[in-house]
């Protein structure tokens, strides 16, 4: 597998060739890990009917939604990078005993591609073209690729999937809906939405969730989340956290925040590559393709954005 | 927490079931469907062309052609490679090249109906045309309905090279020519006489005779109902006979754009013109 170890993200089992003392060894610790609960479940967590999976492919809002959701319900205990893993728990590095430990409904963050599951799902897309800067970033402050390392040498693994664990954005998109676009169980947020009206997108999540809140309380939570207190929050607390830990610290994790960053910042060509392929998908959730000719570009108009249906 | 510290035990020693949960090589293959779709079939299909000298059964089926459901992990890691494994997962990312294998949801219904019954999984009064409304819903299996399935690999794969779509009713009608199929996609070199003999190995009669041999040597039809057979009619279409029409209209309804896209005939003309949007047949963008 071209530079990536499957299990490293997802908590899987490491199958690595490392002679026999240190696979006892590894085991050992492991089925040590299991009887206390101290292990991150990974893909072996046990979901409860009632769980709700806030799921995206990475990169695109996924933690800033974690705050927004982990803000409004839980108001005495202001999210951090510290503890946003117990609040909105993540099964590849939170442990099983603190899965266990969690009030029920459990909202737990994904970046899985579809799974059946899965039956309560807030999906956050974002335009691929944003994506791809974002994700490029995140590897330099990763060090998984160095700083001359060129974005155009990155964009073609990121079309082939071969960035991250979790399928290419394109099929990550696809199986989540064309298997449950038309499900009421599964609710389709865009990230560019999210940033041009925070409070009306995350009532939005309120009504999915079932629960109240008076819209004091959702601004008082969009607030508790604004990109200038993660900002703060990130650099007090880099080390704390999974998602910063032991990275590049000229980087930050709370990058841009915006949308439409790729219109000067990526390269034509690679917006065109990026449209080639996943074309027909970026229109259907209205992203303007830069390709497209004007007749077309009236057609997704009038087709509205999401409200067309797949049958 | 006893089952915790048995889980413990067992994950330190290897012997824990794979499940989802078990490491995948670039170099594997997966035969993957939805349960009830002639997954059994096509493995001692392949199981017979691979293996000739053995005598492909029930009894080790799961040695020749392994299923990470109901294997170790530690069996699987010791399995020569490439390795060939079975699997019911709806898309899974690590699953590099993918036989699907897939069934008019029509007959899955009915199939998976009679495995119901004979597995203890519903109530012997439960009626096939309730059971349907709950197979339509997904609700009658653990690797979500027959659409999430089919979409989810066929959106995420179809007209990528390591995916090949085997339709089961295209592997009734010529055995040996998509049995040759699917050697050609695995790369094994079979010529005319070796896939006749791999088909006739397999045949459903032969299947039938070895599952009242070796039903309890199988984790498939081990304390199951012996009065219910695993290898039933082996057909394809039943559903035209023994669907009630709601039922089948319903399934129509639920399913029309893929039941069209994969070319299985329906009785609703309005039904007929609808097809999967363009944008979900992404496929693989190399």
């Amino acid at each position: 597998m071209p530079g990536w170890n499957w299990t490293e993200d997802r908590g899987r089992e490491v199958f690595l060739e490392q002679g026999m003392y240190g696979k006892m060894t590894k085991y050992l610790i492991g089925g040590i890990k299991r009887g206390l609960g101290l292990h991150r479940p990974g893909r072996s967590l046990i979901i409860l009917p009632d769980d709700v999976f806030l799921v995206s492919f990475p990169k695109s809002g996924n933690t800033w939604t974690r705050f927004l959701v982990a803000n409004l319900i839980y108001p005495e205990q202001p999210a951090t990078f510290a503890n946003i893993h117990r609040l909105i728990p993540d099964p590849s590095s939170t442990s099983k005993r603190d899965f266990n430990r969690m009030p029920r409904p459990r909202i737990i963050k994904s970046h899985e591609c579809f799974d059946p599951r899965y039956r309560r799902v807030i999906y956050i897309v974002r335009d691929p073209r944003d994506v791809v800067l974002s994700q490029y970033h995140y590897h330099r402050k990763l060090m998984k690729i160095g700083d001359e390392s060129p974005i155009e040498a990155f964009a073609t693994r990121f079309l082939a999937g071969e960035t991250c664990p979790h399928g290419s954005w394109g099929q990550n998109v696809v199986t989540w809906l064309g298997t449950s676009e038309k499900d009421p169980h599964f609710l389709l947020l865009r990230y560019e939405d999210m940033v041009a009206d925070t409070a009306r997108e995350l009532a939005k999540i309120v009504r999915f969730l079932g629960i109240s809140a008076s819209p004091e309380q959702i601004v008082h939570a969009v607030e508790r989340s604004s990109v200038g207190r993660m900002r703060k929050l990130e650099e007090a607390q880099t080390d704390q956290c999974e998602l910063t830990k032991g990275s590049r610290k000229d980087l930050s994790f709370v990058r841009a925040a915006g949308s439409g960053g790729w219109r000067s910042e990526l390269p034509a060509p690679l917006a065109g590559r990026i449209e080639a392929a996943w074309g027909p998908l970026m229109r259907h959730l209205g992203y303007e393709l830069s390709s497209q000719s004007p007749s077309e570009a009236r057609e997704v108009e009038s087709l509205g954005i999401l409200s067309s249906t797949p049958q | 927490m006893l089952a915790q510290f048995k889980y413990a035990v067992k994950y330190a020693l290897g012997i824990d079931r794979a499940g989802k949960h078990f490491a995948v090589f670039p170099d594997d293959t997966f035969l993957v469907s939805y349960p009830k779709s002639g997954n059994t079939w096509v493995r001692f299909l392949l199981a017979n062309l691979l293996y000739p000298d053995e005598t492909v059964g029930f009894a080790n089926i799961n040695r020749l052609l392994p299923a990470p459901g109901v294997s170790s992990k530690r069996f699987l890691r010791k399995l020569p490679r490439p390795r060939i494994l079975k699997s019911h997962e709806p898309f899974d990312v690590r699953f590099r090249k993918v036989i699907y294998l897939v069934r008019d949801p029509r007959d899955v219904a009915i199939s998976e109906y009679h495995f119901d019954l004979k597995k203890g999984y519903i109530e012997p009064g439960v009626s096939l045309e309730q059971f349907v409304d709950r197979f339509i819903a997904g609700e009658t299996s653990g690797y979500g309905s027959w659409w999430e399935h089919a979409a989810s690999w066929i959106a995420a794969r179809h007209g990528n090279s390591a995916f090949l779509v085997v339709r089961y009713e295209d592997l009734l009608a010529d055995s040996v020519g998509e049995t040759g199929k699917i050697a050609e996609f695995l790369g094994i070199q079979a010529g005319l006489e070796r896939l006749q003999t791999a088909v006739e190995r397999s045949s459903a009669d032969r299947m039938r005779k070895l599952e009242k041999q070796q039903a309890d040597q199988w984790t498939g039809t081990k304390n199951t109902r012996k009065d219910i057979p695993f290898v039933r009619a082996a057909t394809s279409g039943g559903w035209k006979e023994t669907l009630s029409l709601r039922s089948a209209e319903a399934i129509e309804v639920a399913w029309a754009p893929l039941l069209n896209f994969l070319g299985y005939e329906l009785l609703s003309r309005q039904q007929q013109s609808a097809s999967m949007p363009a944008w979900v047949k992404t496929g693989q963008p190399l």
